[in-house]
Parts: C-alpha cells; sequence; structure tokens
C-alpha cells in the first residue's frame, strides 16, 4: 500500500461518523438527498452520493431522521428531517467530538 | 433516449430491493440522479456526458442497493468467522481420517486390490473433505444472515452453547507434556501386562478346555523375544523423556522407529498368515473358519497400522510442543 492510499484509508476512517453529525445537524431543517449533498461538500465534508443516501435510508431507519414526499415540483422529492431522538444523537456525538478534539490537543506537540 | 440508461440503472439497483422499498427508493434514487445531471448540464456539460459521469460515480448498482438494504456483502463476517474456522479446522483433524480408515477397511474386507482400495480411500476423503468445507460454510453463511435482532439480543442469544462468545474461561489448557513420571509408569504397566497376556495366550492359552492360543505359535520362542526387547526398548525411551523433562525430536525419531519395527514385521507376518492362529478358528467355526480367518486377518492389519501411524504421529506432536 503506498503512502497516499494508507493516507486515503485513515482520513476516511476518521471522517467516517462526522457525516452523520453533520446531516443530523444540517437536517434540523428540511432537506433533499441532492440538496443535502452539496451543502456538505460545501461546508467541508467530502460525501459521495452512493454513501449518502444508503446513509439517510439507515439513519430514518433507525428513527433519527422522518421523511416526506413533497410532490409540489415538477420533480418528486423525499425531504428528510431531524427527529427528537436524531437531536439527541447530535448533540451527544458534538459532545463528544469536542471531547476527542480536546483531548487530542493534550497530545505531546509534534515536532 | 437519455431516459434509458438511468430507467436501466435504476432497475438493476431495485433488483436485490425488497418489494416493500422498491417504489420509494427507485423515486428517490432517480430524483437524485436527475438533480445531480441537471447540476452538470447546467456547469456546462452535455446531457448524455453528464448521465454517464452521474451514474458511473454511482458505482455498482448492486452494492448502491446493499448499502440501502444492509444486505451482507461477504459470506461469513467477522462476527462469526473465528468459530466457523475453528470448527472448521477440529472437523477436518477428525472426520477425514475417519472415512479414510473406514473406507480402507471396507474395501479389504470386500477383497478389493491394493489399487482399488487406494483410489476408493483418496476419492472418499477428497469427497469428505468437499462436504465438509460446503456444508459447514453453508451453516455459518445462513447463521450471517438470519438474526433481523439487535446486536444485544443477539450477545443474550449466544451467551451460552458453541456460539458462546469469548471468556477468559475458554483459553486453552496447556497440553500435557507426555514427559512426566505418570506416563513412564503408565506405559511401562501397560507393556507389563501385554507381555503377560502374550505369554499366558501362547503357554496356558484363553480359551477354556483347548490349548489353541490367538497368537501363532511358531512366533515362540524368537518373534516374541524380538517383540519384548522392543517393549523394553519403548519403557526405556519413556524413562530417558523422563529424565530429560520434554519430548525431542530424536525421540520422535526413536519412537517412529521402535512403532514400525514393530508394526511392519507383525503385518508381514499377518500377511504370511504366521502372526494368528489360523488353527483356532478353524476349530472353532469348521464352516467359515478360512473366511472369518481372512476378515480377522485384515481387521488386525488395519489395527496394527493405525496404531502405529498414530504412535509415531504422536510422538513429533509432543516433540512440536515442547519445543
Amino acid at each position: 500500500m503506498s503512502e497516499t492510499e494508507a493516507l486515503e484509508t485513515h482520513l476516511q476512517e476518521l471522517r467516517r461518523g462526522t457525516v452523520v453529525l453533520a446531516c443530523l445537524r444540517l437536517l434540523r431543517r428540511p432537506g433533499y438527498g441532492y440538496g443535502l449533498l452539496e451543502e456538505l461538500n460545501s461546508r467541508g465534508f467530502d460525501t459521495d452520493a452512493n454513501t449518502l443516501y444508503p446513509l439517510l435510508r439507515r439513519l430514518e431507519k433507525q428513527g433519527h431522521l422522518t421523511s416526506e414526499w413533497n410532490t409540489d415540483e415538477a420533480r418528486p422529492r423525499k425531504f428528510y428531517r431531524t427527529s427528537a431522538a436524531g437531536s439527541r444523537l447530535a448533540s451527544a456525538l458534538t459532545e463528544d467530538l469536542a471531547r476527542v478534539v480536546s483531548a487530542i490537543d493534550a497530545l505531546p506537540e509534534e515536532d | 433516449m437519455n431516459a434509458t440508461l438511468t430507467d436501466r440503472y435504476i432497475d438493476a439497483a431495485m433488483r436485490t430491493v425488497p418489494e416493500k422499498q422498491r417504489s420509494d427508493l427507485a423515486a428517490e434514487l432517480r430524483a437524485s440522479i436527475g438533480d445531480q445531471i441537471d447540476a452538470r448540464v447546467e456547469a456546462g456539460e452535455a446531457l448524455e456526458a453528464a448521465e454517464r459521469a452521474v451514474l458511473t460515480d454511482l458505482g455498482d448498482p448492486d452494492k448502491l442497493a446493499a448499502g440501502y438494504t444492509d444486505r451482507r456483502l461477504y459470506l461469513i463476517g467477522p462476527r462469526y468467522y473465528l468459530e466457523w474456522w475453528r470448527l472448521l479446522k477440529l472437523l477436518l483433524w477428525i472426520v477425514p481420517a475417519c472415512a479414510a480408515f473406514g473406507i480402507a477397511l471396507g474395501q479389504t474386507l470386500a477383497g478389493a486390490t491394493f489399487g482399488q482400495v487406494v483410489g476408493a480411500t483418496w476419492g472418499g476423503v477428497l469427497a469428505v473433505v468437499a462436504h465438509l468445507f460446503f456444508w459447514v460454510t453453508l451453516v455459518f453463511a445462513l447463521l450471517e444472515r438470519n438474526d433481523g435482532k439487535s446486536p444485544l439480543e443477539r450477545n443474550a442469544l449466544t451467551k451460552d452453547g458453541p456460539w458462546a462468545t469469548w471468556s477468559l474461561d475458554r483459553l486453552p489448557e496447556p497440553h500435557q507434556s507426555g514427559a512426566g513420571f505418570a506416563d513412564f509408569i503408565v506405559l511401562t504397566a501397560f507393556l507389563v501386562i501385554w507381555a503377560a497376556a502374550i505369554l499366558w495366550d501362547l503357554l496356558i492359552g484363553f480359551v477354556p478346555g483347548s490349548d489353541l492360543s490367538f497368537l501363532d505359535p511358531g512366533l515362540w520362542p524368537w518373534w516374541i523375544a524380538g517383540l519384548f526387547v522392543l517393549m523394553a526398548a519403548q519403557s526405556l525411551l519413556a524413562f530417558l523423556v523422563y529424565r530429560k523433562g520434554r519430548w525431542t525430536f530424536g525421540f520422535a525419531v526413536a519412537n517412529a522407529a521402535i512403532a514400525l519395527a514393530v508394526a511392519l514385521p507383525a503385518l508381514w507376518l499377518l500377511a504370511q498368515g504366521r502372526l494368528l492362529n489360523q488353527q483356532l478358528l478353524l476349530t472353532l467355526v469348521p464352516e467359515d473358519g478360512a473366511e472369518v480367518n481372512q476378515i480377522l486377518a485384515i481387521i488386525t492389519g488395519f489395527g496394527i497400522a493405525t496404531i502405529a501411524i498414530w504412535a509415531i504421529i504422536d510422538g513429533f506432536l509432543k516433540a512440536r510442543r515442547a519445543r
């Protein structure tokens, strides 16, 4: 495995949970798949369509998101919104991430 | 038309999705693909190229569908892999050996030639190994897929029994070294009992009212004397192992030499009809004595060979563990 491949793998693992957190916090205002994908990427969360869509499904199945079809426009879209359980999960994840960040800050300095 | 490629993609992705979720998922996927194509077209790409690019980015439709439905894209995952491998190894140690023994014995008793016996045994063992792999893996693959349960429920289910989760109690016990004083004593006592039984058989006879022995009287005195020398050597070897405190490769080789020195002449004598007393069965079962003698000889031969092979393997296993 080359150095860049190893870096890619590690970055992927490091970021895995952050997309979930970002979705839960962004979807306090209802949003649909593609719009969310754009917003995530513009906010610096690199995400692919083929990871995001299954992720939304899973969060919905777990009850962290609710969904509703909007058929007002020419293209019907499924809108997701963070549920009460999803909000609680988001705060727990945010707190934990802050804890991890401060723990990393407390590590010995890099040279 | 430009819709065809998207239609084909969605059809392909929905093939493995359960009926219930299909229409909902298909509609959402179609809307998302449409949004992505529109974005690319707005950025100045040609419609067809945009569609191709979007669908290519989505990747293998089966894989995408698996992500939607939590379908497992592996046969046996990390949860069961170790259990699967342990069970398979255990069975592969035991079952093919038993099958080989059984097939070879059966073929020989049925009067097959040496080549036929080897062929049938080899074929049978291969079939048994293939079956073991297949069925064990099938059971575990089903187990892997058959749990719509939460991890907690699963744990409660697997706390006992063969699927128990790992705990300290399951650490393997240290193997017996086979080099204790008890090993020496037990082996020597066993050899003495054997020697006494052989002498009793030849000099007095086990069958009441008949002075015929199980072993061929022609073995007395020199073949028997040779056997006793080898038995003494076996006992001496056990004593040396005890003094050294462990088995070594050298001991294992000596052990193998003694086992072969007993088994090969015994098998040769057996083949010549000079190991077992042919007269005994001819007297006891006058009509079928000859045939019974042959069957008895085959079973005895397999017994001798199996014991010798096991003794040799056992010595080397103990030597390896003691390293």
